[in-house]
């Protein structure tokens, strides 16, 4: 044993500092997050182990919506990512004159910092004055219909609010997924879909027989790492739907505004259990349809 | 494709155009805002220039950035070396957590790691948010710089041992030189992430006078400030990423189907 340690003194000072640095803090932000949930902070009466925070909360309609928008903001959002990034690859995986360059260009929302594309849809969005309502209005030459009659507040409106920070989110994300389903599409053979073809498959079919089924580990790689951004996406709904928060921005809010760091701490609990509960589920879910759709 | 290409790009055009507005063509009481400035201007940016808030901020988010490449390179890279180069039992399990560790969501530790700060006096320091940043960044550095190190041959720093180089020795000057290039891409990733990043800077910067360049900005929309100087800031802030991007992009590239780009 102390010989082992010996032999390998030099791996173990190497990675030392990394593994405490890293864990350490994984421990910090586990204890003190758990802590502060299951504490209120007048320490009388209760005492430390209380459900009190999250009784709290389930009757906080506040909480109770933000629920209810985070769910929705990622049911809507997933899927969209998922096709957005899909259609953006088939577009770049044939080959034509300058793919380099447009392939460069589709990344381009990556190269922009999420704040500077939340406050360009700030501006976009705004009220009463902004391109998107003149444009909607007919003001512009090259769009001369009036589909609205006065502008429309659109942060002053859950729905548009939300939709808006929806689409910075896919907007941005764009990449992400279309780079991992173009990897997942170099990999399928095209001998496969010409075989498909030559035994008389229609390009539907070879895609939903072939493409597909051996796309669905990209596809899988997409839904998973995707829906775990929108549970938590902060950025766009702070900048973009301040009063109506999401569970992520009523962290922000608990802690800020209400100055309980407690219940900020439960709220980040429930976050942290949806975003586990949901990535399990995704992925279970994946499994059992790989299963089913490669069953020959 | 016509589509994208006009949805991909148009923001671009949209923060450029207002950086460079003029007045009369921002706040147009009611007229329609022109798609192209009335007078394009560069006074905005020579605004920016002689604001101080603008200075401090610029260099807070210079220094924090480097402080986060520095720390996280020096602790990263060689747990990285070790993790590729020895063989004991567990130790891809290890790796597989440690990097797996970046999918902790941010904002579940941020209300913690606040609070851990302030009974430290880590708060409003430029330590402090350097010390989250290489937090996020450690893992992305061990995948990246385990990558460079598993393609450079093992023989190379056995041969070096057989010469009689120590490990420590092997690793400094004759594994590191020819890692160099892999590492500065790690190096560039980690200034892009702790540039862009937000929400720790944001909650550990808020009431305090210091300001990272994001901060900078948020804290600059609650006086509802005119949009071209939004516009502006917002330029400052893209520039350095837009460049580097590019620069890293095929690393980005072969990364993104693990999970390495956030």
């Amino acid at each position: 044993m102390l010989q082992g340690i010996r032999k390998n003194i030099f791996a173990i000072l190497a990675l030392l500092p990394a593994v405490l640095y890293l864990v350490g803090f994984l421990l910090i932000i586990l204890f003190t997050v758990t802590r502060y949930a299951l504490s209120v902070p007048e320490l009388e009466g209760t005492g430390f182990p209380t459900a009190s925070n999250f009784t709290e909360l389930a009757g906080n309609t506040e909480f109770t919506s933000a629920l209810v928008r985070t769910v929705l903001f990622t049911v809507v959002g997933t899927p969209l990512e998922l096709l957005i990034g899909m259609a953006a690859a088939f577009l770049v995986v044939r080959e034509f004159r300058g793919r380099g360059l447009i392939r460069s260009i589709f990344v381009l929302p990556l190269a922009i910092p999420a704040i500077v594309t939340a406050i360009i849809l700030y501006i976009l969005f705004d009220f009463p004055g902004g391109h998107i309502n003149d444009i909607l209005m007919g003001r512009y030459v090259f769009f001369p219909f009036p589909l609205l009659s006065s502008p429309v507040d659109w942060r002053g409106s859950g729905f548009f609010a939300l939709a808006v920070s929806l689409f910075g989110k896919v907007w941005r994300d764009m990449p992400i997924s279309m780079l991992i389903i173009l990897a997942g599409l170099q990999s399928v053979d095209k001998d496969q879909r010409e075989a498909a073809a030559t035994l008389g498959a229609s390009s539907f079919q070879t895609f939903m027989k072939i493409t597909l089924p051996l796309l669905t580990p990209a596809i899988a790689t997409v839904l998973v790492l995707r829906s775990i951004e929108l549970w938590k996406e902060f950025i766009f709904p702070f900048i973009l739907a301040g009063s109506y928060p999401l569970l992520s921005t009523l962290i922000e809010r608990a802690y800020h505004e209400w100055r309980n760091p407690h219940e900020a701490s439960a709220i980040a609990l429930v976050l942290l259990a949806l975003i586990v509960s949901s990535t399990i589920l995704i992925y279970c879910t994946l499994t059992w349809l790989k299963k089913r759709l490669v069953r020959v | 494709m016509v589509v994208i290409l006009f949805l991909v790009s148009a923001p671009l055009f949209i923060m450029i155009k207002y950086s460079i507005s003029d007045r009369s063509s921002v706040v147009t009481g009611g007229a329609v805002i022109p798609l192209w400035p009335h007078q394009p201007t560069l006074e905005q940016f020579r605004g920016l220039a002689t604001m101080d808030r603008f200075a401090y901020s610029a260099l807070a988010s210079l220094e924090i950035a480097l402080l986060a490449v520095a720390i996280s390179l020096l602790i990263g890279a060689p747990a990285a070396y070790a993790l590729v180069r020895y063989r004991f039992p567990g130790i891809m399990v290890l790796a597989t957590f440690l990097i797996s560790i970046r999918f902790f969501p941010d904002i579940v530790s941020v209300v913690p790691i606040t609070e851990t700060f302030i009974t430290a006096g880590l708060i409003n320091s430029i330590i402090g948010v350097a010390l989250v940043h290489s937090l996020l960044s450690i893992p992305y550095v061990l995948f990246i710089a385990m990558g460079v190190f598993e393609a450079i041959p093992r023989d190379l720093d056995e041969q070096a041992q057989v010469l009689g180089a120590g490990k420590l020795y092997s690793f400094v000057h004759v594994v590191l030189p020819v890692a160099l290039p892999g590492l500065a891409a790690a190096a560039i990733y980690v200034f892009l992430l702790s540039w862009d990043e937000f929400i720790f800077a944001y909650f550990l910067l808020v009431f305090g006078d210091l300001s990272t360049l994001p901060v900078l900005l948020r804290k600059i929309l609650s006086w509802t400030p005119q949009h071209n100087l939004l516009a502006a800031l917002s330029v400052m802030l893209s520039v350095p990423v837009i460049i580097f991007t590019f620069l890293v992009q095929n690393y980005m590239r072969t990364g993104a189907a693990a999970g390495a780009v956030k």
